[in-house]
């Protein structure tokens, strides 16, 4: 099990590095000139060149590379061009607030998504499954902008719609970003159960004299959230590398917010930055993924 | 002697999606099966003798529905108890084996828990002592390493292992009755002969009585005391293993065993019975073998016989039962 797990460690090795090879490469050929965006467009040629030559700006594109990598183990990002900051500070201190959200609004679309589910696949087809199945796809499928700004109208009055004063600031983003879960694992949740119910060992189970109940919680669950818990665990990665939509919206100063305002303002080392610390977070959130999966399916076990 | 459970006109029909009426699967079916025997029910996949099974142990597929008749058990019809009482005998009184050992288990719950279950659902044994108790049940059916199988997930086992694991499963209440479907259709050969001698020997020491479900006559051959035969949905001939296999009287019996394999000379070809089984929703209006059977008469296409004795309490749904003795040692009817 451990080594299992140390094996698939040590294989995101290169995928990180190739993560930011390409990452790398492509906000380099963006067009539009570092100095110009920190100096603005009135600086002399002369000055321009000693600022680039400064800057390493005219090194190799693989040395800068190989430098950019070095730094970046040390835990150094560069500074933000925009706000002159160190880029891995900005990330430390808009991630508290973007932690809270993700972990909220997951706990959120669990605790609805997966009751919601099971109680749709046991009365299939009755007026809840048909409701419930209703409501989910609705939340999947709204764009979350849209949402956000129709509960943001509705509960203006009752609730802070923008930053972040309290904890009731966080309730409305954690239903934006949690209905769109939820509706995903109630829906996963539904349809895997019901193909489990449909297995001889549900027979085998209810031929013991077992309650539709314990059938249900003792031997029809397991098999079928093995791959609600994968989604679970990929979804809540997703959800802590920012929800930029939603911060945006919210105005809460998270890691989303701050990649869209590096977005903006042009700030390639603070995006290098933010783009990175998703794909990282992403990539441990699959590994999650994977050790649950190897956790709860015996079959899959590697001994 | 007495019976242990008696089926009496039995009909269950299914729905199928986008089809209005019903189709009906089995169709007024008696079956007795006395105290301490082991009772045959043969016949081609769709005759409906899995079905007759599920229903009296109300374990039907939802668009499954029992429309009349009765299972009399232990003084009690089955079919009316409310849920909650009938799962008090299914796996104590009454209990199940089924065909697929790789698919009857739980992949993620350990084969020694999925039997423990049991006994703590129905002796109220606390974890250890129903522990102890699978481990002496896995021995008794022959399972190797017993405690160290006992926390085994099921794909850890071969199928001759699963099966004994199911019959662990089946036996641990030592149940009045034993419905084994089919348990040996998945297994190879010499496998089948373990399991069924395993069977054997647990009905000896238990008292359990049998219901076995085959289409293999070889099985029936080696375990049953009696056999019912099973066409379209209906009994068409109830014997005792010996009379059955000397004399039967239905053509349809009788082509099963013309179709058995048996020593003639080379270059011989197999007898078939020709034709398929009818669809359930399009029946023959007469004898439901009718259109199969070689000795078909007119008014065999047009008028359903009766389930007649023909001596000895050997029954036959047939106007014109066939009365010679089995050739064994040549070919045909």
């Amino acid at each position: 099990m451990v080594k299992h797990i140390a094996k698939r460690v040590i294989v995101t090795i290169p995928v990180l590095l190739g993560m930011v090879l390409v990452i790398f490469f492509m906000l380099n050929v963006v067009p539009g000139d570092p100095v110009t965006v920190m100096m603005r467009e009135h600086l002399k040629e002369d000055l321009i060149d000693r600022l680039r030559q400064s800057m390493h700006l005219d090194d190799p594109f693989f040395v800068r590379y190989f430098r950019y990598i070095w730094d970046a183990l040390h835990g150094d990002l560069g500074v933000s061009w925009k706000l002159n900051r160190p880029v891995t500070g900005l990330i430390a201190n808009a991630f508290p607030c973007t932690l809270k959200l993700a972990v909220a609004s997951s706990v959120f679309s669990w605790i609805m998504g997966i009751p919601v589910g099971i109680i749709s696949a046991v009365k299939k087809n009755s007026l809840v499954d048909h409701l419930s199945m209703g409501v989910s796809l609705f939340g999947v499928s709204m764009p979350i902008f849209w949402v956000a700004l129709i509960l943001q109208n509705m509960f203006k009055n009752v609730l802070p719609v923008s930053g972040i004063e309290s904890w009731k600031s966080y309730i409305l983003p954690t239903i934006v970003l949690g209905w769109s879960s939820a509706g995903r694992i109630a829906r996963l949740t539904r349809s895997n159960l019901l193909e489990v119910l449909r297995n001889d060992y549900i027979r085998t189970a209810r031929s013991k004299g077992l309650s539709p109940l314990r059938v249900i919680t003792g031997h029809a669950l397991k098999n079928a959230l093995i791959p609600v818990v994968t989604v679970m665990a990929i979804q809540i990665s997703s959800l802590l590398s920012g929800a930029a939509i939603t911060e945006s919206v919210f105005a809460i100063p998270g890691v989303g917010s701050l990649a869209v305002s590096a977005i903006k303002n042009r700030d390639m080392p603070l995006l290098q930055g933010t783009v990175i610390f998703t794909a990282v977070l992403i990539i441990a959130g699959n590994l999650v993924a994977d050790a649950l999966y190897s956790a709860i399916d015996p079959r899959i076990r590697v001994e | 002697m007495s019976n242990i459970l008696e089926i009496k006109n039995l009909s269950v029909s299914f729905a199928s999606d986008g089809i209005k009426e019903r189709a009906i699967a089995v169709n007024g079916v008696d079956i007795d099966i006395p105290q301490g025997r082991t009772v045959g029910l043969v016949g081609e996949s769709g005759c409906g003798k899995s079905v007759t099974s599920l229903a009296v142990m109300g374990l039907l597929a939802d668009n499954g529905r029992v429309e009349g008749g009765e299972a009399m058990f232990g003084g009690q019809d089955l079919l009316k108890l409310p849920d909650r009482e009938l799962r008090r005998i299914r796996g104590n009184r009454i209990s199940m084996i089924f065909q697929e050992p790789m698919t009857s288990l739980n992949p993620v719950i350990t084969a020694g828990k999925q039997v423990a279950e049991a006994l703590r659902l129905h002796a109220g044994l606390d974890a250890a002592a129903a522990k102890a108790r699978t481990i002496e049940i896995f021995e008794k059916v022959g399972i190797p390493e017993p405690e160290r199988r006992f926390g085994c997930y099921p794909h850890q086992l071969s199928g001759g292992l699963r099966q004994r694991v199911m019959i662990g499963m089946a036996m641990v209440m030592k149940p009045d009755l034993l419905i084994a479907d089919e348990p040996t259709t998945a297994l190879d050969v010499s496998i089948e002969a373990q399991i069924l001698r395993l069977m054997r020997d647990l009905q000896r020491e238990s008292g359990t009585s049998i219901l076995m479900i085959t289409h293999n006559l070889g099985v029936v051959a080696e375990l049953c005391d009696e056999v019912y035969v099973m066409y379209a949905g209906e009994v068409v001939e109830r014997a005792d293993v010996m009379t059955l296999f000397s004399q039967c009287a239905h053509p349809y019996t009788r082509g099963l065993m013309a179709s058995l394999p048996r020593m003639t000379p080379k270059g011989r070809r197999l007898y078939n019975i020709q034709g398929t089984v009818p669809n359930l929703r399009a029946m023959p209006a007469g004898c439901r073998f009718s259109p199969r059977c070689e000795f078909a008469r007119e008014r065999c296409k047009t008028e359903k016989p009766p389930l007649v004795d023909v001596g000895n309490g050997h029954l036959c749904r047939c106007f014109e039962p066939r009365t010679t003795p089995i050739a064994w040692g040549g070919d045909g009817l």
